[in-house]
């Protein structure tokens, strides 16, 4: 379809929905003042029954776990997708150099950007398991935690350059990492059956409140969560920068 | 005042929408794809405020004050994760037809046989 033709198409359909915008936006509830009932329940109950104070992690890994199960799958699918568009036609040799064009020379990395990204690298890491340990405490939990342990990777390419970086990324360990908290999380929830509770009940004990080891099987579960995403995107990082290293000459 | 981030998400979706219609280049409609997906950030979060409400979090204020709502908090937050996992999805995808057929302009692709 020329983009012309798809141009007036997109007008026409936005005329036609245009006029009854204004109506809908009007008919929205008033912002910031109406009820929120689902909300409120949860608000009044998770503190009491489960004895965290982290209701965000309380709806992903109590209240609505199932449904992050589902998410959990679709991070799965997702980064087993890319890699496999990806891996197709590459070898898999670990020492590959990175490509290069003619005429660019890779310039030689500077000593204060290794040095900055060895430094901030590890920090990273250690704050990404601080906000992914204190997920039924305080804002965080195992999704944040794990981007951001996965963001140190990065850092670490940055300044080690990729033969440096590729070296020490072992994707058996990733892949174990990301698929075993997916794992983890399914498997989780089939525990609270061999005691005849349903699937993902929680009913370890709830701990105490505002202690780190509060929450029961919510810890489990956030702990699952965390290794998949941080895995999954170490994953994505290796797939896509093996995207820029020289064709194997023996190839 | 109260209209605003209805307002708001409605102006991110379309301008995403357009952006996929004009777009001559896949890389550039994945990341307008990514501005219609922002446009139901808005729309949920703007749905779970209240005005002089806390954060869902009782660690520093007790159980019982007022606080937004969480569970929509819970579905963005789980969204943009998600969200930027297909997103490299998507972009492997891009990668590839650039590969076999050598560009990204969607009005240069013919179906495949």
């Amino acid at each position: 379809m020329p983009p012309r033709l798809r141009l007036a198409l997109f007008a026409l359909a936005l005329a036609c929905i245009a006029p009854a915008l204004p109506r809908v936006i009007g008919a929205m509830p008033v912002f910031g003042s109406h009820p929120l009932p689902y909300g409120d329940i949860i608000n009044r109950l998770a503190p009491v029954q489960r004895h965290v104070t982290n209701m965000v992690s309380a709806v992903n890994f109590d209240y609505r776990g199932f449904d992050t199960l589902g998410e959990e799958m679709m991070l799965m699918v997702a980064v087993t997708g890319t890699a496999v568009l990806l891996r197709g036609h590459r070898g898999e040799s670990l020492t590959a150099l990175p490509a290069t064009v003619p005429g660019r020379r890779i310039p030689p990395h500077s000593e204060a950007l290794v040095l900055t990204a060895r430094w901030f690298a590890p920090l990273t890491i250690l704050f990404g398991l601080y906000v992914a340990l204190h997920a039924t405490v305080t804002p965080g939990g195992g999704f944040q935690g794990g981007v951001i342990i996965a963001s140190a990777l990065l850092l670490l390419y940055l300044g080690e350059g990729y033969s440096g970086w590729r070296r020490f990324m072992r994707t058996e360990a990733l892949d174990a990492i990301e698929g075993g908290g997916s794992a983890a999380y399914a498997l989780a929830g089939l525990a609270p059956m061999l005691t005849g509770a349903e699937y993902l009940q929680n009913t370890l004990p709830p701990g105490q409140l505002k202690s780190l080891l509060s929450g029961g099987l919510m810890l489990i579960l956030n702990a699952g969560v965390a290794c998949a995403v941080a895995g999954g995107f170490g994953i994505l990082f290796v797939e896509f920068l093996e995207e820029t290293r020289a064709e194997d000459p023996n190839q | 005042m109260t209209v605003l981030p209805w307002a708001v998400c409605v102006w991110l979706f379309v301008i995403g929408l357009y952006g996929i219609i004009t777009s001559r280049n896949y890389v550039h409609l994945i990341g307008c794809l990514s501005v219609v997906q922002s446009a139901t950030y808005v729309l949920l979060l703007a749905a779970g405020f209240r005005w002089g409400a806390a954060a869902p979090i009782f660690y520093d204020h007790p159980p019982g004050t007022p606080a937004v709502d969480p569970v929509v908090q819970a579905l963005v937050l789980t969204d943009i994760v998600i969200g930027a996992a297909v997103t490299a999805l998507l972009l492997a995808l891009a990668l590839q037809l650039h590969r076999r057929k050598g560009s990204l302009d969607p009005e240069e692709l013919r179906a495949m046989r």
